[in-house]
């Protein structure tokens, strides 16, 4: 496609368009504006009466007259015509009297009114060898493009190919930037409404995670308490882009809503599903598990809308049941009738289990799905473990069995276990510093065989023994054992000593020390209920007047991460 | 258990637990001390308010006599109590890496 051909009188104003033309194609990116510089252009070097830009869809083969982002563009078949003919063949046409050439499509003229007389069509090809489309000058004033013409016109048309070719690549960048864009946005709002803290249920651990993959994906999860009982959802909307984030969203603020409203599980699941169908197109909608558990009754009524497997760990038999989906995905369709509501019972230690299909879904490298076994076996091994980490341990299961395959599909996991009641560990002790000792041996064995977090341990034992040699200490009448229970309690501990044969001193009356003091002031002593109070989540006192007996009760739980802190911190020196 | 016993020269190296009945050993050792001292407590993983006691006792003590006690290798647990009792005012204390 190259210039060989010396031009004959190339003058300067003959020159300077085509400079101007290449100048402005570099610095422009936008496809509009570039095709009217060309077709500008071309009009000014050829001395031409029109000039039509057409690009090449490859997509559907077509050539589109104009920009292709104009719905009412010309768009033709890329065999068709001269333009066809050109597009096809790669080569430069020229045709002097159009409506004497049986290649010319006369139509273009019927549908815009203009008259053809005589057409240079180019084909532009850029740099990699690619179409672009066709260039056809029109018309121009000499009468004929003569071989000079063509010369000019083929400088011309190579600028203008790699440009506009650059142009919509620009152009497609802008697109997938933008559609990434809303994508964020949708997502945030989607992971806006996740639980930000799990609730506490007495009797229960409870615990919902969420892992997005990528941009895309439309799984959400909710625990929530209402008057009606525990809400307990799991939803996947199917689909791609923005749209199931935000129906996921959409889903959850609607239940949340009408559960808020006091509505009851039935009305709500029909209402939502109903609503939601109206909604959105035929082909979207929502796998989804809406529940609410009674923790006082130990029962769970739910609705599983295309949700599936729901798996129920068995402590006492160590099997897992498989239940089924109750009904249709939500806002498939509307509901004529709904089915009662199905029932599930828990037994002490009891689990269900609830994971989006982008677990049972995941593949290896091999292309083998993880698959229901594999939950199970996990459940298994490690169900008597708080439930936070027995999703870490199922994700790790997953992670390892797709050894590296990427997570194609959000990851989220709902784990609802009844606590088996532990029979509290208790012992007594001899009012004697000596017994320290077994205090603290006491207190390991119950960390280690309850489960509960380790990193309670030292604040759990500093708080014992400054009680206990509070005992020793001002209840030097009594010769009655010190007795000591520990419990666990969701996310941390519960610790009860009893001393008997006592006066009543209630220590949650004793002032503060004064930790501000210049050491010179200060005598050791007085800090041990100062420090019990930052070290402890709750601090009671109980005086039994008819048993003469001192109980004094403390809790230590976990904190989240918003303020792990550790203690309290009140009152600090520093503040 | 305690264990607590001379290291380099002013340096006392004190491991385990300093609890209200190790305190009185504790004490019985840095008693003996004068000038300064740098305790060091990698290895003391627990103290109760018994043990915060015995260092104030101490710190006054060598004050007193131009001397001053440093504890260094501090475990986070330790910090957190010599924090809320105000020692991290009366003590330099250079924490575990």
């Amino acid at each position: 496609m190259g210039a060989a051909t010396p031009i004959r009188d190339l003058s300067a104003r003959d020159l300077e368009p085509i400079l101007a033309v290449a100048r402005d194609l570099a610095a422009s990116f936008d496809l509009d504006t570039m095709l009217g510089e060309v077709a500008s252009a071309a009009k000014q070097v050829l001395k031409a009466d029109r000039v039509s830009v057409w690009l090449h869809d490859a997509a559907t083969d077509e050539l589109v007259l104009g920009s292709s982002s104009d719905l009412g563009s010309v768009r033709i078949p890329a065999s068709m015509g001269l333009v066809g003919s050109c597009a096809r063949h790669r080569r430069l046409i020229n045709v002097p009297d159009c409506y004497a050439d049986e290649r010319f499509d006369p139509s273009v003229d019927r549908r815009t009114g203009y008259r053809t007389r005589c057409m240079l069509s180019l084909p532009l090809i850029d740099h990699k060898d690619e179409l672009v489309g066709v260039i056809q000058v029109l018309n121009p004033a000499s009468g004929v493009f003569d071989e000079d013409d063509e010369a000019l016109a083929t400088v011309l048309a190579a600028q203008c190919a790699v440009a506009l070719q650059r142009a919509r690549m620009m152009d497609a960048v802008i697109e997938g930037e933008r559609m990434r864009q809303e994508l964020e946005i949708a997502r945030s709002v989607q992971l806006g409404t996740l639980p930000t803290t799990m609730p506490a249920v007495p009797g229960y651990d409870v615990y919902g995670r969420f892992e997005p993959a990528g941009l895309t994906g439309g799984d959400t999860f909710d625990l929530q308490v209402f008057d009606q009982g525990l809400l307990v959802v799991l939803g996947d909307a199917t689909g791609h882009g923005m749209g199931p984030a935000l129906t996921a969203a959409q889903m959850q603020a609607m239940l949340r809503m009408a559960f808020r409203l006091g509505a009851d599980l039935d009305t709500t699941f029909t209402q939502v599903n109903n609503l939601l169908a109206d909604m959105l197109p035929a082909d979207r909608f929502i796998c989804a598990f809406i529940g609410l558990l009674d923790p006082g009754a130990h029962r769970i009524r739910f609705h599983s809308g295309g949700h599936g497997p729901i798996l129920v760990f068995r402590a006492a038999t160590g099997d897992c049941e498989v239940h089924r989906p109750t009904s249709f995905p939500v806002a498939a369709m509307p509901l004529p009738a709904l089915r009662t509501a199905a029932t599930l019972e828990f037994a002490p230690g009891d689990i269900l289990v609830l994971i989006s299909d982008g677990v049972t879904e995941y593949r290896d490298s091999q292309g083998e799905e993880y698959g229901h076994a594999r939950i199970h076996e996990v459940l298994r091994q490690h169900h008597g473990k708080p439930m936070a980490e027995l999703a870490d341990l199922l994700l790790e299961s997953v992670q390892a069995f797709a050894g590296g395959a990427p997570q194609e599909d959000d990851v989220t996991a709902v784990l609802i276990k009844r606590e088996s009641p532990r029979p509290p560990a208790a012992s007594s002790f001899a009012r004697s510093l000596d017994s320290l000792e077994a205090i603290f041996g006491f207190v390991g064995s119950m960390f280690a065989s309850s489960g509960v977090d380790a990193s309670l341990r030292q604040p759990v034992e500093f708080a014992v023994e400054e009680l206990f040699t509070n005992m020793v200490k001002y209840g030097k009448a009594s010769e009655a054992e010190v007795c000591l229970t520990l419990v666990r309690i969701p996310g941390g501990v519960e610790a009860t000593l009893i001393d008997h044969d006592t006066e009543p001193f209630d220590i949650t009356q004793v002032p503060d020390a004064d930790v501000d003091l210049p050491i010179e002031q200060r005598e050791p002593g007085g800090l041990g209920i100062h420090l019990v109070r930052r070290m402890v989540d709750s601090l009671e006192y109980e005086y039994r007047e008819e048993l003469r007996q001192t109980r004094i009760t403390f809790r230590k739980v976990v904190k989240g991460p918003s303020n792990s802190g550790g203690a309290t911190g009140d009152g600090h020196a520093h503040d | 258990m305690l264990t607590i016993e001379n290291g380099p020269p002013g340096v006392v190296v004190i491991a385990g637990r300093l609890d209200s009945a190790q305190s009185p050993t504790a004490q019985s050792f840095l008693d003996r001390l004068q000038g300064a001292i740098t305790l060091d407590c990698r290895g003391l993983e627990y103290i109760s308010s018994a043990g915060l006691g015995v260092l104030l006792k101490t710190q006054k003590r060598l004050i007193a006599s131009a001397g001053k006690l440093r504890l260094v290798g501090v475990n986070r647990h330790l910090r957190d109590i010599f924090q809320y009792s105000g020692f991290d005012q009366i003590f330099e204390i250079e924490p575990l890496e």
